[in-house]
């Protein structure tokens, strides 16, 4: 069963499409990493979802509902984000029994339990928390709701290396014990893909890859030899990214189409092949430069005649 | 147990090529119940899909079986499937790179050989 499904949705901002276009669906009970550089409309999606706005155009369904202004969606979900804001008279602890009358699953134990783990006081209000104690509450809010739909928009921003990694473990256990349907957008993917199931990788308002964690390991693979020799091999595939190396050796991403026998002759060609990271393959499917970087700084010294 | 998250080799593999080693040291018997997806996952700290995709893999490599409902249990003659397939795979897979490589560094068969043999030595004396 879908708990999402999107179809060509558009969101204006401004005079931009923050999304264009966007179409993809997530099954019940999966933990999704989305994944997108800054500006690829991660965080528009996200509200899209959780109801907060309405798209300009294409169809959203979240429980088989629009989500713009649903009770129902509302009650069975949450996002989590750094721009959460609570009334300023509420201390912590009242900000969570609030939780527990709104949401039906609440689970005040783990609520209480997360919080004397982390060290925050309840008698403490909102905004005396230093950042990454504000988005640790957040977080113990967002898994102490056990909502059906879990969004999580960069719940680490100002987490320590610790906290980070406890949470992840948290998040890992609590949808062991309570699977629910749970979107995480994360600049730390590196971190946290042993979580995810599949990856969804936004890029220009686009869903660009909807994939599974273990297929994106096998995306794309990086080669690195002699220009030559490996263009014989790439000549039919797709090349991500392309950076010259010493000695006139280059550095190829390619999209991982190649037969075994033919990774197998590149190796015994001596060409150096090795994988490519979740992580980098987003990275490399996202660069607008086939050179990345680079290419400012040969453009200069192309123009500057040197 | 520590998963080698960020190298070549899928996760869903590794889970599967250590639930093997536990049948070979015979953590597991046979016809005894493996651990869930579920349970390795928390062991592991990996997604559930991720673990039962490893617990397939064994189960159409004829290692472990299903009982309806109640879960993954060891095949009969498992050890000696998990044996037969590491020799077929992995073992032909380092030949196959061990050559590759002794040719690349031009080393003779019979210098490769040789290496062999003496590796097959020093392990024999420390076996006695």
């Amino acid at each position: 069963m879908n708990v999402i499904e999107c179809n060509d949705l558009i969101k204006l901002q401004g005079r931009k499409k923050a999304l264009n276009g966007m179409t993809f669906a997530i099954k019940a009970h999966t933990i999704t990493g989305l994944i997108g550089r800054n500006g690829a409309g991660k965080t528009n999606l996200l509200r899209l979802l959780a109801g907060y706005w309405r798209p300009d155009s294409g169809s959203l369904k979240v429980f088989g509902r629009e989500p713009f202004e649903s009770l129902e969606v509302s009650a069975h979900s949450i996002l989590i984000d750094d721009e959460m804001q609570f009334p300023a008279t509420m201390n912590l602890s009242e900000i969570l029994a609030e939780g527990a009358r709104f949401y039906e699953n609440w689970d005040g134990q783990l609520a209480n339990g997360l919080m004397s783990y982390f060290e925050i006081s309840g008698k403490q209000h909102h905004l005396e928390l230093s950042k990454g104690k504000r988005s640790t509450f957040n977080t113990i809010l967002g898994l102490a709701a056990r909502c059906p739909l879990t969004l999580f928009d960069e719940p680490a921003t100002g987490m320590d290396a610790n906290v980070r990694s406890d949470f992840y473990r948290a998040l890992l256990k609590e949808y062991l014990a309570f699977p629910r349907t749970i979107i995480v957008s994360s600049h730390h993917m590196e971190e946290m893909e042993h979580l995810f199931e599949d990856v969804l990788l936004v890029d220009q308002g686009k869903a660009k890859l909807h994939i599974g964690l273990e297929d994106l390991k096998e995306y794309a693979v990086s080669a690195e030899g002699d220009k030559q020799i490996l263009d014989q091999f790439t000549e039919n595939a797709e090349v991500l990214f392309e950076k010259k190396e010493a000695l006139g050796s280059v550095k190829q991403v390619i999209r991982n189409t190649l037969s075994a026998e033919t990774l197998s002759a590149m190796k015994t060609a001596g060409i150096k092949l090795s994988a490519v990271s979740p992580a980098d393959a987003c990275m490399y499917v996202t660069n607008r430069h086939k050179g990345g970087i680079d290419d400012v700084f040969e453009n200069r010294a192309a123009e500057s005649g040197r | 147990m520590n998963l080698d998250l960020e190298g070549l080799k899928p996760i869903y593999i590794q889970i599967a090529e250590w639930l093997e080693n536990e049948i070979l040291n015979e953590r597991f018997q046979e016809d005894e119940k493996v651990f869930s997806q579920y349970k390795l996952a928390e062991l592991f700290n990996i997604n559930p899909a991720t673990a039962a995709k490893g617990l397939n893999m064994l189960s159409e490599d004829q290692i472990l079986y299903t009982k309806r409902g109640l879960g993954k249990f060891v095949a009969e003659h498992a050890k000696q499937r998990i044996l037969e397939k590491r020799k077929t795979e992995t073992l032909s897979q380092l030949v196959h790179e061990l050559v590759l490589e002794a040719a690349q560094l031009q080393v003779s068969k019979n210098e490769l050989i040789q290496m062999i043999e003496r590796e097959h030595e020093e392990l024999k004396g420390e076996g006695q």
